[in-house]
């Protein structure tokens, strides 16, 4: 059975670590017994060069992926060298007391994105190593608190490799209304999550213009781009206020709305001012922004708007949709 | 914690995990599996398979010792913790993906309302030597951030009443009837996936209920003890209320506009239609409660099945227009701009998560 790859990458970076010389290639090829037995002499398969070549870039590449630098130098002769070397891959020093140990701890769980919980474990870890203080179960005592973050969306991870790596990207997006999705040439500044839903927010090459995604509408595989980004990277991305705006959070208007007595307590919730008619009906203040037509419908007829006009035609245009339906 | 932390299981992981092992087990010798497992936040099955790995590892360069590590599954011993040069048993620094999944974690928490003053502190100071230490790797993690929502005075109060252990007096809004019901709860937990929930011991129904804070109206400590019966807990991760098989079914037929039903209600299934709309099954113990549905969807979409929550909406419809006689037609033609615009309010729509059919 082929030695296990946590084996390999694990004795791949004990000797970058451990070594004070950088060690070229054929010496880690000689010394490290996943490799020999893969590639060694008495295995003479052909071309193992290659193959050898390509699962030891693999290989660094997974060691940097957690943490590892690793330099490549020359040596006397000529010679391509590895080492991670000690300064470079030390931990600073850092002191955590109990209480801020645990306080950490409930944050490493919240993720529910494997790539993420797995990274969050391992710095937790590293930490750890490193004395962070025990035997403190967070909020142990009332255990109450569960924050969760929800990863659902497949685009998740490849955005946010591509965000951190700022590389641009090409996905298939669905618009809220439209039936067919379209290709989009974005390059990604950040991922937010609000509400429970993931958006992305970019530069559109397409439109030219500064975009927020809904990641539950990307259609099929996000693909990288090759190249650089076009466009400047603001210094503060602003997910939550596009899409608040959206949700019809953001109003600069108001409206008059008169509202059954006892019902709507949503409406009554959001109104600035609330009158008792007196007769079965309160008059009701509420902000008018995006959306508010269609949410007014639902309370069928408990709700009947006075102003403004444009909105009581919004209202009436969909409640006769759905009386003719 | 009843939560089920993911555990994926991968040669990165674990690589980064027997790195750091090394350097906590070379100070510690005969240090117990049990505590090990806990401080790594691992298993003992997890820690023992890193244990049969470690053996054949080593700085193993032109016969470098491998590590003499073993375990009696009690307590783990290294027999030659020389084997490990100073240098490479130090502890590392942060990678940029560690950075940013416990920075941006923890700054997540530490804007939960309701979170204890002294735990924010505590995480707030936390996050700050964090970000110290990680230096350029905590670059990165402001690229992601995650917001959770919650009513502050609402969650202190649900808070307080699980550790104390009382009973909650709570008037509720259900969306689905539109109405505010009084019950008394005994709170099990908090839950925030996007919203925050809670779920309790619904006295009322005698049964387990989950209750979204933004819809508690208004909320009381009792003097009673809370006593919910012995639950198990669920694992909330992937939804907080799967439908019941036995649960009436609904169709759905939405046009272009009304795909975010899809998004917004668990379902059975979504079938694509010719104009680029769906088909959509769901099943709901209380059909009635999606008359607002119908409501809403507007020209977006209608109800097929089952008839008479096709009627109640049409009926709902009509009566509500009744008030806006002699009201001319509105302008036809609207303008559907919006690249990405929410065709919802995401306040008022339904997420699945109610209290159950009453």
């Amino acid at each position: 059975m082929a030695i296990a790859k946590a084996e390999r990458l694990m004795n791949l970076a004990l000797c970058l670590l451990g070594t004070r010389r950088p060690l070229s290639k054929r010496e880690l090829r000689d010394s490290i017994e996943a490799y020999v037995e893969a590639f060694g002499p008495g295995n003479g398969a052909t071309g193992s060069d290659d193959s050898f070549n390509r699962m030891f870039e693999r290989d660094k590449d997974d060691l940097r992926e957690l943490g590892l630098v690793i330099e490549t130098v020359e040596n006397l002769d000529g010679e391509v060298g590895y080492l991670a070397r000690r300064d470079s891959n030390r931990l600073p020093p850092i002191t955590l007391d109990a209480e801020e140990a645990a306080a950490l701890g409930l944050a490493a769980k919240v993720w529910q994105q494997a790539r993420l919980a797995g990274a969050a474990s391992g710095a937790l870890q590293k930490l750890r190593a490193a004395g962070l203080p025990e035997d403190v179960d967070p909020y142990g005592s009332h255990g109450a608190l569960e924050p969760r973050i929800p990863v659902h969306e497949a685009a998740f991870e490849p955005l946010m490799l591509a965000c951190r790596d700022r590389r641009p990207v090409a996905f298939d997006y669905r618009k809220a209304t439209a039936a067919h999705p379209e290709q989009r040439h974005v390059e990604p500044w950040a991922l937010e999550c609000w509400r429970g839903h993931w958006y992305l927010a970019g530069w559109d090459r397409d439109r030219g213009a500064e975009r927020v995604f809904r990641l539950s509408r990307i259609t099929g595989k996000v693909r990288s781009r090759g190249g650089r980004y076009t466009a400047p990277v603001p210094d503060v991305v602003t997910v939550r206020e596009t899409v608040a705006s959206w949700a019809g959070e953001v109003a600069d208007r108001s409206a008059r709305i008169r509202l059954r007595a006892g019902a709507g307590y949503p409406l009554r919730a959001k109104a600035t001012s609330v009158r008792e008619l007196g007769d079965g009906w309160d008059e009701l203040e509420i902000p008018y922004g995006h959306g508010l037509d269609a949410w007014l419908v639902e309370f069928g007829p408990d709700v009947v708007v006075l102003e403004p006009a444009e909105l009581r035609a919004d209202v009436v245009d969909r409640l006769r949709a759905v009386a003719k339906g | 914690m009843a939560g089920k932390p993911v555990r994926p299981v991968n040669a990165i992981d674990q690589t980064r995990r027997m790195l750091s092992l090394v350097t906590y087990l070379k100070e510690r010798p005969g240090a117990r599996v049990e505590d090990v497992a806990r401080a790594f936040g691992i298993s003992e099955d997890e820690l023992v398979s890193d244990l049969d790995v470690l053996p054949m590892c080593g700085t193993s360069f032109r016969g470098g010792d491998l590590l003499d590590i073993d375990t009696d599954g009690e307590r783990i011993w290294w027999h030659n913790p020389a084997a490990l040069a100073a240098e490479a048993a130090e502890p590392l620094r942060l990678a940029a993906d560690e950075a940013t999944a416990l920075l941006v974690a923890a700054r997540a928490v530490s804007t939960l309302p309701g979170l204890r003053e002294s735990d924010r502190q505590a995480l707030l100071r936390a996050t700050a030597k964090v970000e110290t230490a990680a230096g350029e790797a905590a670059g990165a993690s402001s690229r992601l951030s995650v917001t959770f929502e919650s009513e502050g005075g609402v969650f202190a109060d649900v808070d307080r009443a699980i550790a104390e252990r009382r009973r909650l007096w709570i008037r509720y809004y259900s969306p689905a009837r539109d109405e505010l019901t009084e019950r008394e709860i005994d709170p099990i937990r908090l839950v925030s996936v996007g919203h925050t929930y809670v779920e309790a011991w619904c006295r009322r129904s005698e049964a387990r209920r989950t209750f979204r804070l933004d819809r508690v109206a208004e909320i009381k400590i009792l003097d009673e003890p809370s006593a919910p019966p012995e639950i198990e807990l669920r694992d909330l991760s992937e939804a907080l209320v799967q439908p019941a098989a036995e649960d009436p079914e609904v169709v759905v037929e939405v046009g272009p506009g009304g795909r975010w039903v899809a998004e917004y209600y668990p379902h059975d299934s979504a079938d694509e239609l010719p104009d680029g709309g769906l088909r959509i099954t769901l099943r709901t113990p209380d059909p009635a409660s999606l008359r607002r549905l119908a409501l809403r969807l507007g020209r977006d979409g209608r109800i097929v099945s089952p008839p008479e929550l096709a009627d109640s909406a049409r009926q709902a419809a009509r009566e509500a227009l009744t008030a806006y006689d002699g009201i001319e037609a509105a302008r036809t033609t609207r303008v559907v701009e919006a690249d990405a615009r929410e065709q919802h309010a995401a306040h008022a729509v339904p997420d699945g998560p109610g209290d159950g059919p009453e």
